[in-house]
Parts: C-alpha cells; sequence; structure tokens
C-alpha cells in the first residue's frame, strides 16, 4: 500500500495553488500546440522549454508534461473539424472524425473524443502508478552493458518505425551522433572537434538543435505545404444547443473501444522509437476488425474515432515509462521532456523515483489532474479553441519566431546558440523536405553520447571483451527483446499501413512527422 | 532621468539641461558600481545532477535565495563532462563577468593536468574554501566482502572494477594511492553522473565505487550498499562501523576541496561582496545541517587564503598523478 502513500504525497505536492496554475497553462498551451497544424508536442515543448526559466522544478516539468499530452487532446479538434491533423498522432482521427462532422455529428465526435482521450490519459497513467516502481525495480539490475544495449534498441527501433524511408533515417539518426562526438571527451578530457572554440567545449547543445529543427524548421514546411493557406470557411459547423451531447449508442459501443484502445495504446507507447502515431493507427485497424460494422469505418463511425484517441494518449504515458525509470527518451517529445529533467538538475533512472519521491510522485499525479482539466477545456471551452483554428499563419509565425530566439538565447545567453538554432531551423526544413528524420537526428544527439559513454565504460569493466553482452541476465534480456521487437515492429507497422490504406498519403506524412 | 526633468522643472533649460545630463551619468555609473548584483547569476555546477558538487550548488543557491542575499535571478546549470572539463571551461570563457560562478571539486586542480584545456585552477578567482570532503569505498549491499581485508585478498587475486566520478580526480587519486599501500591492483571506470554509478554498483557491472559519503549516505541507510573503509580523519557514524585508510596504515592524505569561484579577472566589487555573502551563508542554520547531513569537514578559507591551498593541493596532486604515470 506504499503505493497508494507515494500517490498521496504526489498529490498533495501536484495540488498546490501555483503548481495547479502552471498544470492549467500547461493543458491550454498544449491544446494549443496540438491544434495548429504543423506542430507536434516537440515543438511545443522545445520551444516553451526556456520560458520555464525561473520557475519551481516541480510546476515546470508538470506544466511541461501538461504540453505534451495535451497536444493529444487538441490535435483531434482538426482532426474532426477541418479533416487536418493538428499532429501525426491525430492522423488516425480524421479517418471517422471528419465524416463524423459531415454527417452534422461534429458535437458528439468532440464529446466522445474529449472522453476517449481522457480515458486513454487516464489509463495510462493509472498503468504508470501500478508499473513504474516495478519497472525501476527491474531497471536497478541494469549496468553501462545494459544502457549501451538500451539506447542501441531506442534507435533501432526508431529506424525501423520510420519505414519506407529508413535509409535517409539511419542517415539522419548518424548526421545525431556525429553531432554528439563534438565537445570534450568523456574520458580523457581532450577536447574532440572544437577547433579551439570554448563556445563548443560543451558540445552541440540539445536544446537550440530541438528549437531549430522543430520550431523553426516545422514552421517553414508548414508554409512550403500551404498550411496557411486553409482558410476557416473550411471548418465544419456544430450546434452547441442541438445534438451536441453524444446519444446513448455512442456510449454503449465504445465503451470496450475506449479499454482496448487504452491498453493497447500504452504497451505501444512504452516501447522506445514507436509511440503515439503508431500505436492510434493500429488501434484504429484492430478496432475496424473487432467492430460488428467494419464497413462503416471511414464514414462516421464513432468507434473508428474513439480507438485511435483512447490509443494516442495511452501511449503518451506509456512512453514516460522508459523516460522515467531509464532515462531513456523513445521519442523527440520525451528526449525534450529529459532535457528539462536535466535543466532542473534531475536525472531520470532506476533510482530516480526513491531518490527524489516528490519529484517522481507529484508529476505522476499532476497527470492525473491534467486530464481532467483538459477533459473539461475540451467540453466546455471548445469555441475558443476553434477561434485558434481560425489565427491566420501570418500572425502565428512571427510569434513562433520571436519565442523560438529569445527561447534560444535565453538558454545560456549565446549568441552562437542562436546561430545554431536558425542554422538547425533551414537544415530541418530541407531534411522534411527530402524525407529525412529530424526525430532521428535528435533521438541521436541524445542517445550517441549516451551509448558511447556506456559502451567505453562496459569494455571497460569487460577487459575488452564484447562478450560481457552475453554474460548478464539484463543484456541478454534487451538482445532478446530487441530481436522481437524488430520482427514484431514491422508487423505491426503494416497494420498501421493498413489502417491508412483508406486515407492515402496522410500517413506517410504523419510518419515522416516523426514519433 | 529624475535629474533631467528636476532641471527642465525649474526653469535652466539649455546648459541646465546639458549639466544635468552629465550629472545623471556620473550618477548613473556611480550606482552601477554599487549596484552589484543588477544582473542574474549563471550558476555553473561542472558535473551532472545529484554528486557532491551539484548537492553542494544547490544547497547555497537556496540558502541565498532562502536570506534573499543575491535579490536576483541565479540559474543554476548542470554542465557536465570531460571530469569538469566542459562546466569550468564555460566558465573561464566568460573572463571579466562577475556572474558567473561555480562551485569546486577536485577535479579543478586534477582535469587542467591531465587534459588540454586551455585554463587551470589558478585563473580563476579563487572566493573562498568552505569544506573538504573525503571518499568511501563501496560495494553493494548483496556483496559477498564485508570488510576491507576481504575485498583486498580477493583484489590480489583478481583485480576488482572500481567507478569513479571523472577520469584523473580524487575519485582516482584516492584509490590508486591507497591500491599502493594495501598492495592489490585495480580497473577504474569513470562516469559523468552519480546516478548512472549507483546503478552501475548496484547492478553488479562494476564491484565497486568511490563516492563522498553525502553521495551514497542514503543508499547505505536502505542496506543497497556497504562502505568499506573511508579516506577521511574519522568515519562519519552514518556509514557504519568502518575503519579508516589512516587506521590501518594506509592513509592518502588527499581531499577534495569545496569551494566557490568567479570566473577568471572578476570584478572586485562582484569579490567583495561574494566575500561577504559567504560570511552570512556559513553563519545559516541551513549551512550547518548541510556540513552536518552530508559528512564534510568545514574548512573556510577566503581569498588569497584559498587560492594558496588551491596551489599547494595543485602540486600534491601534480607531484601523485606524475608518479602514477598517469600524466605526463
Amino acid at each position: 500500500m506504499d503505493l497508494f502513500a507515494d500517490l498521496w504525497m504526489g498529490l498533495s505536492v501536484a495540488i498546490s495553488p501555483i503548481n495547479l496554475v502552471y498544470l492549467l497553462i500547461g493543458a491550454m498551451v498544449g491544446m494549443i500546440v496540438g491544434i495548429i497544424p504543423g506542430f507536434g508536442p516537440a515543438a511545443g515543448l522545445a520551444i516553451l522549454l526556456p520560458v520555464t526559466f525561473g520557475m519551481d522544478p516541480i510546476g515546470a516539468v508538470m506544466m511541461l508534461a501538461a504540453i505534451y499530452y495535451g497536444a493529444m487532446y487538441g490535435g483531434t479538434i482538426t482532426s474532426i473539424l477541418l479533416n487536418t491533423p493538428g499532429e501525426s498522432a491525430t492522423v488516425a482521427s480524421t479517418f471517422d472524425g471528419y465524416p463524423l462532422a459531415q454527417k452534422g455529428r461534429a458535437g458528439p465526435a468532440l464529446v466522445m473524443q474529449a472522453v476517449a482521450s481522457f480515458t486513454g490519459g487516464t489509463v495510462g497513467v493509472i498503468l504508470i502508478t501500478l508499473l513504474a516502481p516495478a519497472f525501476s525495480h527491474v531497471a536497478r539490475n541494469f549496468g553501462p552493458p545494459e544502457y549501451f544495449l538500451l539506447a542501441l534498441l531506442g534507435m533501432l527501433t526508431l529506424i525501423v518505425m520510420i519505414g519506407e524511408n529508413w535509409k535517409l533515417g539511419v542517415l539522419s539518426a548518424l548526421i545525431g551522433f556525429a553531432l554528439g562526438t563534438v565537445g570534450v571527451d568523456l574520458e580523457t578530457g581532450q577536447s574532440r572537434y572544437t577547433f579551439g572554440s570554448a563556445e563548443l567545449i560543451g558540445g552541440i547543445h540539445f536544446i537550440p538543435i530541438a528549437i531549430g529543427l522543430f520550431g523553426l524548421g516545422e514552421l517553414y514546411f508548414a508554409f512550403y505545404r500551404g498550411l496557411h493557406r486553409i482558410g476557416s470557411g473550411s471548418i465544419a459547423q456544430y450546434d452547441r444547443k442541438k445534438g451536441f451531447w453524444p446519444d446513448l449508442a455512442d456510449w454503449v459501443d465504445t465503451k470496450f473501444t475506449l479499454v482496448r484502445g487504452s491498453i493497447l495504446g500504452f504497451v505501444v507507447g512504452v516501447i522506445p522509437g514507436a509511440g503515439a502515431t503508431i500505436a492510434s493507427l493500429m488501434a484504429y485497424s484492430f478496432e475496424r476488425s473487432f467492430s460488428k460494422r467494419p464497413k462503416n469505418f471511414g464514414k462516421g463511425e464513432m468507434a473508428g474515432l474513439v480507438a485511435p484517441e483512447a490509443a494516442n494518449n495511452a501511449a503518451s504515458s506509456g512512453a514516460m515509462i522508459p523516460l522515467l525509470t531509464l532515462g531513456i527518451p523513445g521519442s523527440a517529445s520525451t528526449a525534450v521532456l529529459l532535457a528539462a529533467f536535466l535543466l532542473w538538475g534531475m536525472r531520470p533512472g532506476p533510482l530516480f523515483m526513491t531518490q527524489n519521491p516528490e519529484f517522481a510522485w507529484g508529476l505522476i499525479a499532476s497527470m492525473y489532474l491534467g486530464n481532467m482539466a483538459l477533459l473539461a477545456l475540451n467540453i466546455f471551452a471548445i469555441p475558443l479553441f476553434v477561434q485558434i483554428i481560425r489565427v491566420p499563419y501570418r500572425i502565428l509565425a512571427p510569434i513562433v519566431l520571436v519565442i523560438c530566439t529569445l527561447g534560444t538565447f535565453s538558454v545560456s545567453s549565446s549568441m552562437i546558440e542562436v546561430y545554431l538554432m536558425f542554422t538547425a531551423g533551414i537544415v530541418g526544413f530541407f531534411m522534411r523536405l527530402y524525407g529525412f528524420s529530424p526525430a532521428a537526428l535528435v533521438l541521436g544527439l541524445v542517445l550517441g553520447p549516451l551509448a558511447e559513454e556506456a559502451l567505453r565504460q562496459t569494455l571497460t569493466i569487460s577487459r575488452g571483451s564484447f562478450w560481457i553482452f552475453l554474460e548478464r541476465n539484463g543484456s541478454i534480456g534487451i538482445i532478446v527483446t530487441t530481436a522481437v521487437l524488430l520482427l514484431v515492429l514491422p508487423l505491426m507497422q503494416r497494420i498501421g499501413r493498413r489502417a491508412g490504406a483508406l486515407k492515402q498519403g496522410t500517413v506517410s506524412e504523419a510518419e515522416d512527422a516523426g514519433v | 532621468m529624475k535629474f533631467i526633468s528636476e532641471f527642465v522643472g525649474t526653469g535652466l533649460r539649455g546648459t541646465g539641461l546639458a549639466a544635468g545630463c552629465v550629472l545623471g551619468l556620473i550618477a548613473g555609473s556611480h550606482a552601477l558600481a554599487q549596484d552589484y548584483p543588477s544582473k542574474d547569476l549563471d550558476w555553473t555546477i561542472a558535473f551532472g545532477p545529484g554528486g557532491g558538487n551539484d548537492i553542494m550548488a544547490r544547497t547555497l543557491i537556496d540558502i541565498i535565495q532562502k536570506y534573499d542575499l543575491y535579490g536576483q535571478d541565479i540559474r543554476a546549470e548542470n554542465r557536465a563532462g570531460g571530469s569538469g572539463a566542459v562546466g569550468w571551461g564555460y566558465v573561464y570563457s566568460k573572463a571579466g563577468s562577475g556572474y558567473d560562478i561555480s562551485t569546486t571539486s577536485g577535479s579543478l586542480i586534477t582535469t587542467p593536468l591531465q587534459a588540454d584545456t586551455p585554463w587551470k585552477a589558478s585563473d580563476f578567482v579563487p572566493l573562498a574554501l568552505l569544506a573538504t570532503d573525503d571518499l568511501a569505498i563501496m560495494v553493494s549491499g548483496n556483496s559477498e566482502w564485508d570488510t576491507i581485508e576481504e575485498f583486498i585478498e580477493s583484489a590480489k587475486e583478481t583485480p576488482p572494477t572500481l567507478a569513479g566520478t571523472g577520469t584523473v580526480n580524487v575519485d582516482f587519486i584516492v584509490p590508486t594511492l591507497f591500491a599502493e599501500k594495501a598492495g592489490f591492483e585495480f580497473e577504474y571506470v569513470s562516469f559523468n553522473s552519480m546516478a548512472d554509478m549507483q546503478t552501475a554498483l548496484l547492478s553488479g557491472a562494476v564491484d565497486a565505487m568511490v563516492g563522498n559519503p553525502g553521495e551514497i549516505v542514503g543508499l547505505v541507510e536502505s542496506g543497497d550498499m556497504k562502505a568499506l573503509i573511508y579516506s577521511g580523519e574519522t568515519t562519519p557514524p552514518a556509514l557504519g562501523d568502518v575503519p579508516t585508510m589512516d587506521e590501518k596504515g594506509w592513509g592518502v592524505g588527499v581531499s577534495m576541496p569545496r569551494g566557490l569561484i568567479l570566473a577568471p579577472d572578476a570584478p572586485q566589487e562582484a569579490v567583495d561582496f561574494w566575500r561577504a555573502t559567504v560570511e552570512k551563508i556559513v553563519e545559516t542554520p541551513e549551512w550547518e545541517k548541510y556540513i552536518e547531513t552530508n559528512l564534510l569537514t568545514e574548512n573556510i578559507k577566503y581569498g588569497d587564503d584559498f587560492g594558496t591551498f588551491l596551489k599547494n593541493a595543485q602540486d600534491g596532486f601534480e607531484k601523485v598523478l606524475r608518479a602514477q604515470g598517469a600524466i605526463k
């Protein structure tokens, strides 16, 4: 029953008035980030991370986490009303969401998506509460050999999930690795590729690169794709007075869908590199095979909206597990969250939850509250968010540009980093244009140095022998898991792709957008 | 601005205005000299979160904020890597700034000896030495070794792996000198963060590690780790009934200086401000509690005295490392 004591303690941290305010701000910002097409949670987090400087660390991380899972709620609003996913994990929600809106059922669709998101998110947090301590316990058997293998696993799954463009994905990850080698060598203290510059001693910082790639790069790419020309005229209409609430059939039809979608989403989310996009597509596909009316899918079936929505929210919670218990991010967004933890002096890992119980449990408790707040926001503040869809890109773009620039500068008051951010923005645009993966680059930049340090430690320990990877139970477990995932993931991806075949084009686009 | 409006207001236009401007400027620059601090403080922690350096920096910041000793915002950042080369290299690059401060460890002395860093310890402005701390050799709670004798005996058969923070550091020097005196060998594994190192020991990936009592006392109390021997004068009770290296006749006489430095050529006003501030900090109950809970030896030396301490330590370390062949 320690679990309840821990959770209760976490709740007492999360519920302080100032933390609640941060949480609400995070939820609102997450919704907005989700709604704006072209900007996903990774972009939102990277851009807004520097804004949290000077805040209390617990409040700041609660707010950033709320942005992260809040984006899953917001992204669906445009999927339903505009047939344009607000971010890649809500692509599957357009398949039945938009047809529902066309049939005049936009109101029930919006309410049910909020309920599904809430269920997915809450089931996800419940599973975190139950499983994170157990995961931490297992992870205590992990040393440098296991960390090296985990970093490798994260990169491999990410590259497998990129799909057709995997060669470009590998190249992107290698660019990330290369950038990660700049700076002082971990073991000997010698400078590498710093060309005598004191600014480069610390290596290429993650935050300007992430802000550039995800913030500016996506902004440029949004213009290129013509997202700024989406008129507000095409927003589906709905009536708040008549037919806004779902009817009984909507609830009865989808009660198991909610559970299935949530659990599937969570499991997929835990796998590093897989993430919310693939979880939602898989959930959609599975739901169709469970349904008594598979023919109605794609024509406005409520279960076809509920399944991916529950799944993407549960997946975003699931991805918190490797982050909190191993300190290994599985996606670009969790990599930015990791950067936030480190900035606040916290190193997530197996001992994190026992050594920083207030912080860890405060964050988990805040996720329960955050999901409740998002449910309420989604049902009662929809008109407000529909107004945000109407904000034209010509107003949005300069705001994003200014926040990116100021944010980058505020990290270490370095103009070099601002130039780096702008360079990364231009590089990010071309990467997206030619099918490279900014997400793989960012993960390479985070996991590369981690893998290098762990490998060198491993080889010191084993005195140069690679057999150590087959001598430790943890290592063998991870190798087996990796092998299974490499077999299963392409299959999962095919299932997802089949779901996407209905709406050709959107899925491959979502996949390049990264996880 | 107030000057100007007053002059204008009393009818002394023209020349009055110009005089007002000049007066205003003088007053302004004078105010600036008095007004340290007028900007946010950038506090570099040259190691990862959770280590002794990190704990000390964050304790100091908490005290400064609690008693409102600084008056502006303080931004603490972990600039870890290269045994401190990254963090202190950053502070070094801010020469002339009064707003770049850092907490020291043994690496401040050892890293420049070993690596080709552009800076050395004596480049920084020494503010104050606050304490020294010592190291314990730790093994996992379920390890077969219960005493240092058992550990040494087994180490003579097969050299164990021993983890420490940083490469050429007191973490390396203390066990090296100890092993030399006790007559065994070991393989040193360098880590960047204390958290990763603790996990490595608990997972059985490394056989032993060295750590400051403050960093590991929680894990000793929970039974996850056992201390075998301590490098300081008297073993803190929290570590259990553990002998010191001196008691066993294998004393090493090296300890880690914990103090505060500013960027090179920091302005005198900043140095004066920090001397006065440190005097206030060490009087607070929070600081006493920090020394007590982190099992440090209080050892306060200001300014040049701290500089001399660093210089002496630097010479001592250099001799040790050269003898070990760790540096050329």
